[in-house]
């Protein structure tokens, strides 16, 4: 029992894109190709944050979430781009293309990474060995996409395996982990080689005293259960490390919340400065309600100062709402109520108590009906000549510099956000 | 730091159209006039669609072996536009 591996076969193949937005970036600028590259989900500045960067810079020590001028430290030749929402896509579609040709059960975990799940097609169509196919799908990304872009497969006997076997050799590896290796790998990994557990997760275990990977997968799912994560997390992080059937609950994600931010170029306590960009922030968060179908009741909104202080107002309403109008309106009631004599360096807005749209309910009040039709008329116009063609003037300001951001976890909002590129 | 000019200039281009081979290279640019200079690509880098409201952008980023250029063709008004270039990746 200690040492139990699900015998089953690994039929769960993991695909991941390397330094994704560097390697579309150096794909389509040859002269890049071999030198450090950074991505900016905004314009090039100190302050920007670098999203992805190729595995030139990474060499240099330079890691994705550090400021452009930390960056710059460990890299002075750095090139920095901004973000190509579309150009990502495309390379997201063609990844896509080429898994969904094996398995009808595949499934895209982010913009460049997905599964597919072989189990039920190794009798019929995929015969071959996986590893082949992980090699055939290698080259394919090639051919596809460029000579450039390159891809870790992993193969594994569930997602967490699968994933794992993908990170082992990096960048462009090939690697499958079944019962047959899965103890000599343990033994050479530490806790935090583990994909998902960080130095909070580490401290727990070692808090129980599992230090090492070994005597995490030798560990009881009861004891991980009522010791280490309290939660059902402990069943889970079992079935994982023993190779027991995927976990779907590891990318089924409800919508809590619907919320844009923003970090200001330059820091200021000026209201002519900071109202447009954030009555900007409300119509794109209202964009993304109405994208995703819902509406909300509860509003957020926070302020960081530059001199570290912050404010947070929260604040829940009777009524649903969905329009810019409504955010927009409700939002300002707590913009106005911010500290003037700081200079702010980001701000944000959260919708939260999200439920299920109720729009198609017909008001019988004209006002509401209104604002409705007026939305709704709004939105085809933007749907039909871009996003934001038509903006409230208030916030004409906020749509020039404000640039929307590229989403790192799941793919919920990347029609949206395409819409807008 | 970022070493993209961007350009944004209507120009005259040559394209090729090809009847089979790899999607990526169905149709390309192969000259371009810019500045009274003839700009021979010797390399397309990636071509991908977007869309500006409902019109189709074919976006071509391409290399003379020395610089990298943008180049969107807009099928609805059949134009052709260097967006930006990269000169010798600096």
């Amino acid at each position: 029992m200690k040492h139990f591996i699900d015998p089953k076969p690994a039929n769960i193949m993991h695909i991941d894109l390397n330094s994704a937005f560097a390697t579309a970036e150096q794909q389509a600028h040859p002269s890049l190709r071999g030198k450090p590259v950074g991505v900016t989900n905004r314009k090039v500045t100190d302050y920007g944050c670098v999203i992805a960067v190729s595995y030139e810079g990474k060499a240099l020590g330079v890691k994705v979430g550090m400021r452009i001028d930390e960056a710059k430290r460990y890299a002075p030749n750095l090139i920095v781009l901004e973000s190509d929402p579309a150009k990502y896509k495309h390379m997201y579609l063609k990844l896509g293309g080429i898994m969904k040709s094996y398995s009808p059960k595949v499934v895209m975990k982010s913009i460049d990474e997905g599964i597919i799940d072989f189990n039920g097609t190794r009798d019929t169509i995929n015969t071959r060995p996986l590893l082949d196919i992980g090699r055939e799908i290698k080259q394919r990304v090639k051919e596809d996409l460029g000579c450039a872009v390159r891809v870790n497969v992993g193969i594994g006997q569930n997602w967490f395996l699968a994933k794992q076997a993908a990170s082992y050799i990096k960048p462009d590896g090939l690697f499958q982990l079944d019962s047959s290796n899965l103890i000599e790998y343990y033994k050479s990994k530490e806790l935090l080689d583990l994909s998902g557990i960080a130095e909070r997760f580490e401290a727990r275990l070692n808090a129980v005293g599992i230090r090492t990977v070994m005597q995490f997968f030798e560990a009881e799912p009861e004891f991980l259960k009522r010791h280490v994560f309290r939660s059902i997390d402990g069943y889970k992080w079992y079935r994982r490390l023993h190779g027991i059937s995927p976990d779907p609950d590891d990318v089924t994600t409800k919508l809590g919340h619907v919320g844009r931010q923003y970090v200001l170029d330059k820091r200021t306590n000026k209201s002519e400065i900071l109202l447009p960009r954030f009555h900007y922030l409300c119509e794109t968060t209202g964009k993304k309600l109405r994208f995703q179908q819902v509406d909300a009741r509860g509003i957020l909104v926070w302020f960081h100062y530059d001199n570290g202080e912050s404010e947070v107002w929260r604040k829940m309403f009777r009524t649903r709402f969905y329009t810019d109008k409504e955010i927009y309106e409700r939002a300002l009631l707590m913009f106005n109520r911010r500290d003037t004599s700081l200079n702010v360096a980001s701000m944000g807005i959260t919708c939260y108590k999200i439920t299920p749209s109720t729009r198609n309910q017909l008001s019988l009040l004209d006002d509401i009906r209104k604002e409705e039709w007026l939305t709704e008329a709004v939105d085809e116009v933007n749907e039909r000549y871009g996003n934001f063609m038509i903006t409230k003037l208030s916030a004409l300001e906020g749509k020039k510099v404000v640039k929307q951001k590229i989403p790192f976890g799941g793919t919920r909002y990347f029609e949206l956000l395409l819409k807008r590129a | 730091m970022n070493p993209t000019i961007m350009i944004n200039e209507r120009v005259d281009v040559m394209a090729r159209f090809r009847d089979k081979g790899n999607y990526q290279t169905l149709c390309y640019p192969c000259l371009m006039k810019y500045k009274g200079r003839t700009i021979e690509f010797t390399e397309l880098g990636l071509r991908h669609a977007t869309k500006q409201g409902t019109r189709m952008i074919h976006v071509f980023d391409m290399s003379d072996g020395t610089s990298d250029y943008r180049i969107e063709f807009d099928a609805e008004a059949l134009t052709w536009t260097l967006v930006a270039m990269i000169e010798n990746g600096q």
